[in-house]
C-alpha cells in the first residue's frame, strides 16, 4: 500500500509539472492555476479550522490583504514584485497576529463571529477607503514579477510554475508541520482543550501560531493571485469567499492534507460545469454544505479511505485464502 | 430618530437570535435571511393582493415561525449531538440557500413595502409618521409578550431550564425536542416581524440577510447573551452609533461601526455589557 501512496503522489507531481506543455486550452490552464492558488489558501485555513478546530471566517480577508498589499506596494511604491510579494505575506502575518490575539480569547461560535466581523471590516475598507484602494473600480495593470534567468513570468505557462512551486512548498511545510510536535498539540486542542491545557500546552501561543500560519498562507495565495490576474477589486474578498474556502475544506475532508486539495479543485471546477445553473450556484453550494455536514462530515477523503480499505481487505482476503489453499 | 428605528429593528432581530443562540446554542446564521424572506412575503401580499400592512405582519410572523420550525427539524436537529462546528456550517449553508432563493424569486433590487399609514403626529417638537409610531408600539408589545412568555408560562420555565442544563431538563421530564421547536417558532416569528418592520420603513433586498444577522450577533454579544435589557440597549446603541457615525464620517463606513464595536467589546468584556459571567 505504501507503493500505491507514493506512486499516486509521483504520478500527480509529474502530471502537475506537465500541465502547461500538454497543450490544453488556455481556459483549462487558467482553472488549474486558479485551483492551485486556492489550494494554498485552503491549506492555510485547514491549519486553524481542520487541525485546531477553530472555524475562521477571516481567510478571504487575509487573501485580500496579500493581494492588495502586494499590488499597492508594486504599483504605488514601484517595488519589484519579488519584494512586494514577501512584504505582503509579512503584512498578512502581522494582520493575523493583530486579529488573532483578541479573537483567540473567544471560543467556538464567538471566534467565528469575531473573524467574520474582521472580514467585513477589511472588505468595507477595501470598498470605502478609495484613496488607497481605488474602491470598487479596482486596480488594473498589476505588474508581473520581473524575469529571472530569462524566465518571463508574464507568460501564464511560466507563472504556473511559480505557483506550482509555492504549492509544493506549502504542502511540504503543512505536511511537516501537522506531523510535528506543534501539529499534534493543535489536534489535542481540537479534541479536548481542557486536557491540552492540563498537560501543559500553552493554548493561546499555539492557537496564535496556527492562526498566523493560516494568515500567512492566505496572504501568499492572495499575492500570487493579484500578479496572476493583473487586476484586483474588492469582489473576491467578501465573506462569501471565506465561506467557500470553508466549504472546500469540509467537502474534501477537514484535518487532512489531501482534503483541501480535492475540495479546492472541486470548488473551482464545479461552477464551470454548473454554468447553466449559475443563478442557482449558492443554492447548490448551501445544499451541498448541509448534506455533507449531516451525511458525510469527514468529506471525500473519508470515502477514498473507505474504498482503499475495502480494496486492501479484499487483497488481504485473497492472499489469505491462497495461503490456506496451499496449506490444504 | 432614524437611529432609534434602525436600533429597534436590531433589537427585534437580536431577541429572536438571543433565544435561539442563548438557549439552544445554535448559531442561527440564517436568522436574518428568515427576516428578509418574511419581509418579502409581506411585500407580495400588500402589493399583489392589496392587503393591509398590519394584517400581513401577522401572516409574515406565522410564515417565519413555520420556516423556523422546519429549519430546526430538517437541518439543525440531525447535528445536535455532533461537534458544535457542524451546526455552524449548517447555518452558513442555510444562509446561502435562503439568500440565493430570494434572489431568484424576488430579484436583486431593493423594494419597499408600500403602506398608506402616512399621517404625521407631532408632539413635544418631534414628528413621527403613523406607520413608524404603530410599528414602534407593535415592537414594544412583541418584546413584552416574549418576555412575559419566557418568564411566567410553564413552557417559558422549561425553556429556561433547557438553557441552563439540557441533560438535567431531560431527566426531570422536559420534552427538549418540543422546547427546540417552540424556541425556533418564537425566535423566527420575531424575525418575521423585523422583516416587515425594516421593509416598510427602509427597504428589503436579498443580500441583506447576512449583514442583518451579523448586526444581530453584534447586539447580542454587546448586550450580553441571554439578557433582555442587554439586547434592547445594545440594539439601540448600535442603531444610534451607526446613525451618528454616518452623519459624522461617511455612509460608506456605516457597517464598520457595529463590527468594530463588537470586536472591542469581545476583547475587553467577552460576556457583554449585561451578560452573566462565564457565558
Amino acid at each position: 500500500m505504501r507503493y500505491l501512496k507514493w506512486g499516486t503522489i509521483g504520478v500527480l507531481v509529474v502530471l502537475s509539472l506537465l500541465v502547461p506543455v500538454l497543450g490544453m486550452k488556455p481556459y483549462y490552464l487558467h482553472l488549474i492555476t486558479y485551483s492551485l492558488i486556492w489550494v494554498i489558501m485552503t491549506q492555510g485555513l485547514n491549519i486553524i479550522q481542520g487541525y485546531t478546530g477553530y472555524v475562521s471566517i477571516a481567510q478571504a480577508a487575509f487573501f485580500g490583504i496579500g493581494a492588495y498589499g502586494s499590488t499597492l506596494l508594486s504599483v504605488d511604491l514601484g517595488l519589484s514584485v519579488w519584494l512586494s510579494m514577501p512584504l505582503a505575506v509579512l503584512l498578512s502575518g502581522i494582520a493575523g497576529v493583530v486579529i488573532g490575539y483578541p479573537a483567540l480569547r473567544t471560543k467556538g461560535h464567538y471566534f467565528a463571529i469575531v473573524t467574520m466581523s474582521f472580514c467585513m471590516i477589511v472588505w468595507v475598507l477595501m470598498v470605502a477607503w478609495d484613496k488607497l484602494t481605488r474602491g470598487e473600480s479596482g486596480i488594473p495593470n498589476v505588474p508581473s514579477p520581473p524575469s529571472v534567468f530569462g524566465i518571463d513570468f508574464s507568460k501564464k505557462e511560466n507563472y504556473y510554475y511559480l505557483i506550482l512551486a509555492a504549492v509544493f512548498l506549502t504542502l511540504l511545510f503543512t505536511y511537516r508541520f501537522v506531523h510535528s510536535r506543534f501539529g499534534r498539540a493543535l489536534v489535542t486542542i481540537r479534541e479536548n482543550e481542557p486536557l491540552a491545557q492540563a498537560i501543559g500546552i500553552p493554548l493561546l501561543a499555539y492557537k496564535m501560531l496556527a492562526f498566523t500560519i493560516s494568515a500567512v498562507l492566505g496572504g501568499l495565495s492572495g499575492a500570487l493571485y493579484a500578479h496572476y490576474t493583473h487586476f484586483i477589486n474588492p469582489t473576491p474578498f467578501t465573506v462569501d469567499y471565506s465561506l467557500n474556502a470553508i466549504l472546500a475544506i469540509i467537502l474534501g475532508g477537514s484535518g487532512t492534507i489531501v482534503g483541501p486539495i480535492i475540495g479546492s479543485f472541486i470548488l473551482i471546477f464545479l461552477p464551470e460545469y454548473l454554468r447553466v445553473a449559475e443563478e442557482y450556484r449558492l443554492l447548490i453550494y448551501g445544499l451541498m454544505l448541509i448534506l455533507i455536514t449531516i451525511y458525510m462530515p469527514k468529506g471525500i477523503v473519508r470515502i477514498l479511505q473507505v474504498a482503499l480499505e475495502f480494496v486492501k481487505a479484499k487483497a488481504a482476503g485473497k492472499s489469505a485464502s491462497k495461503a490456506s489453499g496451499k496449506g490444504a | 430618530m432614524n437611529g432609534v428605528f434602525i436600533g429597534s429593528y436590531y433589537v427585534l432581530i437580536a431577541l429572536g437570535l438571543s433565544i435561539i443562540f442563548g438557549i439552544l446554542g445554535i448559531p442561527h446564521f440564517a436568522h436574518g435571511s428568515v427576516a428578509m424572506f418574511s419581509g418579502y412575503i409581506s411585500y407580495l401580499l400588500v402589493k399583489r393582493l392589496g392587503m393591509d400592512l398590519f394584517a400581513t405582519l401577522i401572516i409574515s410572523m406565522l410564515f417565519a415561525a413555520l420556516v423556523g420550525i422546519v429549519l430546526e427539524r430538517i437541518a439543525y436537529r440531525p447535528v445536535r449531538n455532533a461537534p458544535p462546528i457542524n451546526s455552524f456550517i449548517i447555518a452558513l449553508g442555510l444562509l446561502m440557500m435562503i439568500d440565493n432563493s430570494a434572489n431568484i424569486l424576488f430579484g436583486a433590487n431593493q423594494v419597499i413595502i408600500p403602506s398608506s399609514y402616512d399621517r404625521v403626529f407631532r408632539f413635544a417638537g418631534v414628528s413621527i409618521s403613523s406607520l413608524r409610531l404603530y410599528l414602534l408600539i407593535i415592537s414594544l408589545v412583541l418584546i413584552t409578550l416574549l418576555y412575559l412568555f419566557i418568564q411566567y408560562t410553564k413552557m417559558g420555565k422549561a425553556i429556561r431550564a433547557v438553557a441552563q442544563n439540557r441533560e438535567a431538563s431531560l431527566i426531570v421530564g422536559i420534552d427538549t425536542d418540543r422546547v427546540s421547536t417552540v424556541v425556533f417558532a418564537l425566535g423566527s416569528a420575531m424575525a418575521g416581524a423585523a422583516g416587515v418592520f425594516i421593509g416598510s420603513i427602509f427597504a428589503l433586498y436579498p443580500a441583506m440577510g447576512g449583514a442583518t444577522v451579523m448586526k444581530g450577533f453584534a447586539v447580542l454579544i454587546l448586550g450580553g447573551l441571554g439578557s433582555f435589557p442587554g439586547a434592547i440597549i445594545g440594539g439601540l446603541l448600535i442603531g444610534i452609533t451607526e446613525n451618528f457615525g454616518t452623519a459624522l464620517l461617511s455612509s460608506a463606513y456605516k457597517d464598520l461601526f457595529a463590527f468594530v464595536l463588537l470586536v472591542i467589546v469581545l476583547i475587553f468584556k467577552p460576556s457583554g455589557l449585561f451578560g452573566r459571567k462565564g457565558v
